[in-house]
């Protein structure tokens, strides 16, 4: 491992970069620096209540919307505009070249290596990562560690570019977090199925302003590079059933998915923010997925076994048989999701109480120390703040451990698990 | 410790296409471990993670978005075609419906597992830079973490309990039924994705009990102990190879 020292004035910004963002809910502004993020919400109609807070668990709620959304086309699509405010997409775009799963490179390859994310805002939270086209993610093999330091290098000489625009918190580029939790969250009842109208909304530290429904929500994410920009904006895009589905029928009325051409689909969905890329790889999916529609996504190289291994693997569930089998197989993943939703739950509940200690412990501090909070003493204060949620989890505890309840995710039916 | 074994496990029992997205969680610790472990390269680490994360958790959630579609119109078309004709080909073709749609849901549910895992692991390699540089590196960026998308799982889940209402449908009420059509028919090449799929889901369980039975660290940010009594039932009577049950 080779691990370039670049210990400069970078990291004590760094250090701030980390406060301040902890501090409001705003994401870090200085994301507008070389990733300016801007969400824009689209709104059609006076709509039903989508306020998702960065800290709500966002279980139950979510799945009203999407459920009520009358087959809205709903897509969230993150793309790039440049750092100003703007109400038309101008892409330009931020690879994210660690998004590359070498394997699937080829196949879309149009999203997949340049793609900007929603999540720049984290990127630019901390390190301003303009990426350049030929640095691969070799994490994901976990060897390549080597050379994720060799790309953290070039981008630390972002970093102190980035620092000057730290100040700049524009509260319309601010935006957030919070708008990432829309892509589900705004669906409410839509009138209009396809048509989509860009509306601003600047952002209030978390405070989601009700978005009326909507039936694509389109949220571009601006991260202006000025370098490492093939100017196309490429950008990643997150489907849902109701996009999907327009999506299937815009290609039935062409004529089936062997017939109908990206272009075509494209017009026809006349989804505003929906790319020829997007329409093109997903087309793909979509064809190869009706070619084979059997196997699961793995089942390919699960079938190489030779017969008497299947005989042999079998066994595992003690030779019941085929029916049985499944059923005991859906059970365990009924169970299996059970707990991780419940997991989940727990994991945001605390993450809220700790956000909410530590912001009193902060303004506490402000009050006490006059100014910001202080950097310094960061032990103690995650000690202070590790007693405080246990205090705090105390009194959650019995409600919250899942030991006899689930937490208000709405389950039709739910096995009892009694002590 | 334990997490490293945990997932380490979890890997090697999860679906041979995703092995190598998971959370690296060896090399970031080890990294800590380092003399001198800048906070940009970490934080670099990590960012390039969660991009990793969320890109293929992304493509899943397509895949399955579509592959949803698919099996619903499958049905339907299953449906319309044999109308009440209780045959022995729609029995068999039911039957490849059902295994297909518990294969289906076991693939959703791993990657909502797929995703709990790496934030899991985010959230503990958080606390150990903290606590070996003494740092509050912890709560922003987890704060950061949470709106990530390979974290919102909530389409998934959705999906996932869709399809559990539907499979009682698809179910037979009695089993004698089920096993005359189906058995005859059994492709047990396919029986064999749905063992990886099952093997996987176990281990995740499993793995989720240990790792929440309790911990020297246990902190106010840890998870309470599972209770998993109902699975506990559930896989007695299931010979588990030692890999998944360390």
């Amino acid at each position: 491992m080779e691990a370039r020292p670049v210990q400069r004035s970078g990291s004590r910004e760094l250090s701030n970069l980390t406060r301040t963002s902890s501090i409001p809910s705003t994401p870090n502004p200085s994301s507008s620096a070389a990733a300016a993020e801007v969400a824009f919400m689209r709104s059609e109609n006076n709509n039903n209540n989508n306020t998702q807070f960065m800290s709500k668990p966002l279980g139950g709620q979510n799945y009203h919307l999407l459920a009520s959304s009358n087959g809205g086309a709903v897509g969230h699509i993150c793309s790039s505009s440049s750092s100003g405010f703007s109400t038309n997409l101008h892409y330009s775009s931020m690879e994210k070249h660690y998004a590359s799963s070498s394997s699937n490179a080829a196949a879309a390859a149009a999203l997949r290596d340049d793609s900007s994310w929603c999540s720049d805002s984290l990127h630019g939270g901390f390190l301003d990562f303009p990426e350049n086209h030929h640095q691969a993610s070799q994490i994901e093999d976990g060897g390549g560690i080597g050379a994720a330091f060799d790309d953290i290098q070039k981008r630390n000489d972002w970093h102190e570019w980035a620092d000057h625009l730290i100040t700049d918190e524009d509260p319309l580029l601010s935006t957030s977090w919070n708008d990432l939790l829309l892509e589900t969250s705004s669906q409410s009842d839509s009138k209009d199925q396809k048509t989509l109208q860009v509306q601003p909304q600047p952002q209030i530290v978390q405070q989601q302003q009700p978005s009326p429904s909507v039936s694509v929500e389109l949220r571009p994410v601006s991260t202006t590079s000025s370098n490492s920009n093939n100017g196309n904006g490429k950008a990643r895009m997150r489907w849902t059933p109701e996009l999907h589905e327009a999506f299937v029928e815009a290609v039935n009325s062409l004529g089936g998915s062997e017939r109908a051409t990206p272009k075509g689909v494209l017009k026809k969905m006349k989804v505003e923010g929906l790319t020829i890329y997007h329409v093109k790889s997903h087309l793909q999916k979509y064809r190869t997925a009706r070619y084979r529609p059997e196997p699961s996504e793995t089942g390919s190289s699960e079938k190489k076994l030779t017969p008497l291994e299947h005989i042999t693997s079998l066994d595992l569930k003690g030779g019941m048989g085929i029916t049985e089998a499944l059923r005991l197989q859906m059970e365990v993943q009924k169970q299996l999701h059970e707990q991780l939703e419940i997991q989940r739950n727990l994991q945001l509940r605390i993450e809220e109480q700790g956000k909410y200690l530590q912001m009193m412990f902060e303004k506490q501090n402000s009050g006490l120390s006059k100014g910001t909070a202080s950097t310094s003493d960061s032990p103690s204060k995650s000690e202070q703040e590790d007693k405080k949620i246990s205090d705090s989890k105390d009194h959650l505890t019995p409600e919250e451990t899942g030991k006899c309840k689930e937490p208000e995710s709405p389950q039709p039916k739910r096995h009892k698990t009694d002590n | 410790m334990k997490f490293g074994k945990r997932i380490k496990e979890q890997i090697q029992e999860s679906l041979p296409e995703w092995r190598d997205k998971f959370l690296c969680y060896k090399e970031l610790k080890n990294l800590i471990s380092s003399p001198d472990p800048a906070e940009f390269i970490f934080i670099g680490l990590l960012n390039s993670e969660i991009e990793k994360f969320n890109a293929f958790f992304v493509e899943q959630e397509e895949d399955f978005i579509i592959h949803h579609k698919e099996m619903q119109y499958r049905i339907q078309r299953l449906v319309e075609k044999y109308g009440d004709n209780d045959d022995e080909t729609f029995r068999e073709e039911i039957g490849e419906i059902r295994k297909d749609i518990v294969n289906f849901h076991g693939e959703m549910v791993l990657l909502v597992n797929y995703s709990n895992i790496n934030y899991t692991g985010l959230a503990k390699i958080l606390k150990k830079y903290d606590k070996r540089r003494g740092g509050a590196l912890r709560s922003p960026f987890i704060q950061k973490v949470l709106h990530q998308p390979f974290f919102k799982t909530d389409l998934m889940s959705r999906l996932v309990r869709e399809w559990e209402t539907t499979i009682d449908a698809v179910f037979p009420a009695s089993n004698a039924e089920a096993e005359r059509g189906y058995e005859r028919s059994a492709a047990v090449s396919s029986a064999a994705a749905g063992e990886g799929i099952f093997r996987n889901t176990v281990a995740a369980l499993v793995t989720m009990r240990e790792m929440r039975r309790g911990s020297s660290t246990y902190s106010a940010f840890s998870l309470p102990p599972v209770n998993l009594y109902d699975l506990d039932l559930v896989l007695q009577p299931i010979h588990i190879p030692s890999p998944i049950l360390s």
